[in-house]
């Protein structure tokens, strides 16, 4: 074994004989290996279970605890430790009774230094083996999990291609339907229809949450036609107040106050205006389903380098660390069954992604949740 | 001025969808007949004049695609409006190669419909007008060979 793999060794000396310890620590030394020194088993104990080791070389026969006692002890509390007896030569069947308690082995006195020191490092290198089957066990389960997680991601991705596919039709229908009555409402004979306006008002309701329906459904199916993905100058702002206005109602309703926080002098963005309202919709109502009521949202809004970096910061609940992970996941969702679909951050991030921006999180449990995108211009 | 109406022959096994839409084209003027799969497609070619075909390229049987290629072979002068509410726009593009006028995607907005119809409808107006002219001209030769 290389002298520096020597060195690491932790080693405790136990025996009665303090003469004997003394000489033999000092012979290890030499070899590089600072051991520790206990005179009864008691103390072997107590210093174990403040100070790990590697191996303990211990006589079996002294005063008070004895080293086959130690020896059961040692086996129950440090299962890494392992253990060389040393036995009286006339007492080989305290070194057969160790073996069979879970000593490494034992050597009988008078003891022949090199042999000592290569059962040391014999017991040594059954630990550094034991340490690497370990991890190369918690390596394979790592990688595994990560295997399955990929696999569950690519059978989503069908899934919701499918699943969307079919949503597209029955919302073609909804949207005809809709349509057709809206266009039937242009019509002079119904000019003084009792009611006209709310019939109006609700039919423009059904059309606009088909247009949302379907952005959706198209992001899922990875495929917005490229004439519908139309690049404009985007003001940010105005996108910002009209998505406050969209969930107005569902802030009302629990008394949270929607601060808007703009920078001075910025700037209008080259985007798809279609897309970063998407993404205000889907974290803006994130940040309202998240803070209780009477809770506060800030949309921060400025000018970055390249681009535009949009913020919003509730002081809900905040989102646990083994979820931080899972949330842009598809169909990962902490909402009740109806209330989410589990796909908002997952659309989030595909379209900030298609943009080439970032989106980040940061969650204290307790204080709140800081999502913040950020938008190249792509002009 | 009184708009003429576009012919059109809306092709989709989802009846709901194809009354629906019927419904709304009518409503803005125009003349449809629906079809609910391939083989009924080609059934009303063949007796009515029809200007566009709107199609929807998932359907049981022949799909869309084998029956754009059918009209085309058979009917080359009608204009062809793929739908899709599937996720390829590969096989709409593939359907463009193969002679469609145009695609829209599921649930396709009425306008961009209603103006991708009017333009297949100017299209196919156009080559009818083209076709005439020269049925015309080679009446006047042969007029002036006698």
């Amino acid at each position: 074994m290389e002298p520096e793999l020597i060195r690491n060794i932790r080693l405790l000396l136990v025996d009665d004989e303090a003469d004997f310890r003394g000489t033999l620590a000092k012979r290890l030394l030499k070899r590089g290996i600072a051991a520790h020194q206990a005179g009864q088993g008691e103390a072997c104990l107590a210093l174990l279970a403040n100070h790990p080791m590697d191996v303990v070389v211990m006589d079996v026969k002294m005063p008070g605890m004895n080293g086959i006692d130690a020896l059961h002890h040692i086996r129950e509390r440090h299962t890494e430790t392992e253990v060389i007896l040393l036995t009286g030569h006339a007492d080989t069947r305290d070194g057969v009774e160790g073996i069979k308690a879970g000593a490494f082995d034992y050597l009988t006195k008078p003891v022949e230094f090199d042999h000592l020191l290569s059962k040391i490092i014999q017991a040594y290198d059954k630990i550094l083996g034991k340490k690497q089957k370990i991890e190369a066990v918690a390596y394979k389960a790592r990688i595994e999990q990560q295997m399955i997680a990929t696999e569950r991601l690519a059978a989503l991705g069908t899934l919701a291609a499918g699943v969307a596919h079919e949503i597209n039709n029955p919302l073609a229908i909804i949207k005809e339907a809709a349509g057709y009555l809206s266009s039937l409402l242009q019509k002079r004979e119904l000019t003084d229809m009792p009611r006209k306006a709310v019939f109006e008002k609700v039919l423009q309701k059904i059309e606009t949450s088909v247009k949302r329906a379907r952005i959706i459904t198209h992001q899922l199916l990875g495929n917005v036609r490229k004439s519908e993905s139309i690049l404009a100058e985007v003001d940010v702002i105005q996108l910002v107040e009209e998505t406050i206005q969209l969930v107005r109602r569902e802030a009302e309703d629990k008394d949270i106050a929607v601060a808007l926080q703009a920078a001075d002098g910025l700037k209008p963005i080259w985007a798809d205006p279609n897309q970063i309202r998407q993404i205000l919709i889907n974290l803006l109502s994130n940040a309202i389903q998240a803070t209780p009521e009477e809770g506060r949202i800030a949309i921060q809004v400025e000018s970055t380098d390249g681009g535009i970096s949009i913020a919003v910061i509730d002081n809900g609940a905040g989102i646990p660390k083994e979820n931080l992970e899972k949330i842009f996941e598809p169909f990962f969702s902490t909402k009740s069954p109806g209330e989410g679909t589990g796909l908002g951050l997952f659309v989030t991030r595909e379209i900030v992604d298609k943009f080439g921006g970032t989106v980040e999180v940061v969650s204290r449990m307790g204080h709140g949740t800081q999502f913040t995108v950020q938008i190249p211009n792509r002009r | 001025m009184i708009k003429i109406p576009t012919n059109i022959l809306l092709v989709d096994d989802e009846k709901d969808f194809v009354e629906m839409l019927s419904l709304r084209l009518e409503e803005a003027g125009e003349k449809v007949t629906p079809a609910y799969d391939g083989k009924m497609c080609l059934d009303v070619l063949e007796t009515e004049p029809i200007d566009v075909v709107v199609l929807d390229i998932k359907m049981p049987g022949m799909d869309g695609i084998q029956t754009l290629m059918k009209i085309k072979i058979m009917y080359p002068l009608v204009e062809v409006v793929l739908l899709t509410g599937h996720g390829t726009t590969e096989t709409a593009i593939e359907g463009m190669k193969l002679g469609a006028f145009d695609y829209l995607l599921k649930p396709a907005d009425f306008d961009d419909l209603q103006t991708i119809l009017a333009d297949a409808k100017k299209k196919k107006a156009a080559q009818d007008e083209r076709i005439r002219q020269a049925e015309a001209r080679r009446l006047l030769r042969r007029g002036g060979n006698i």
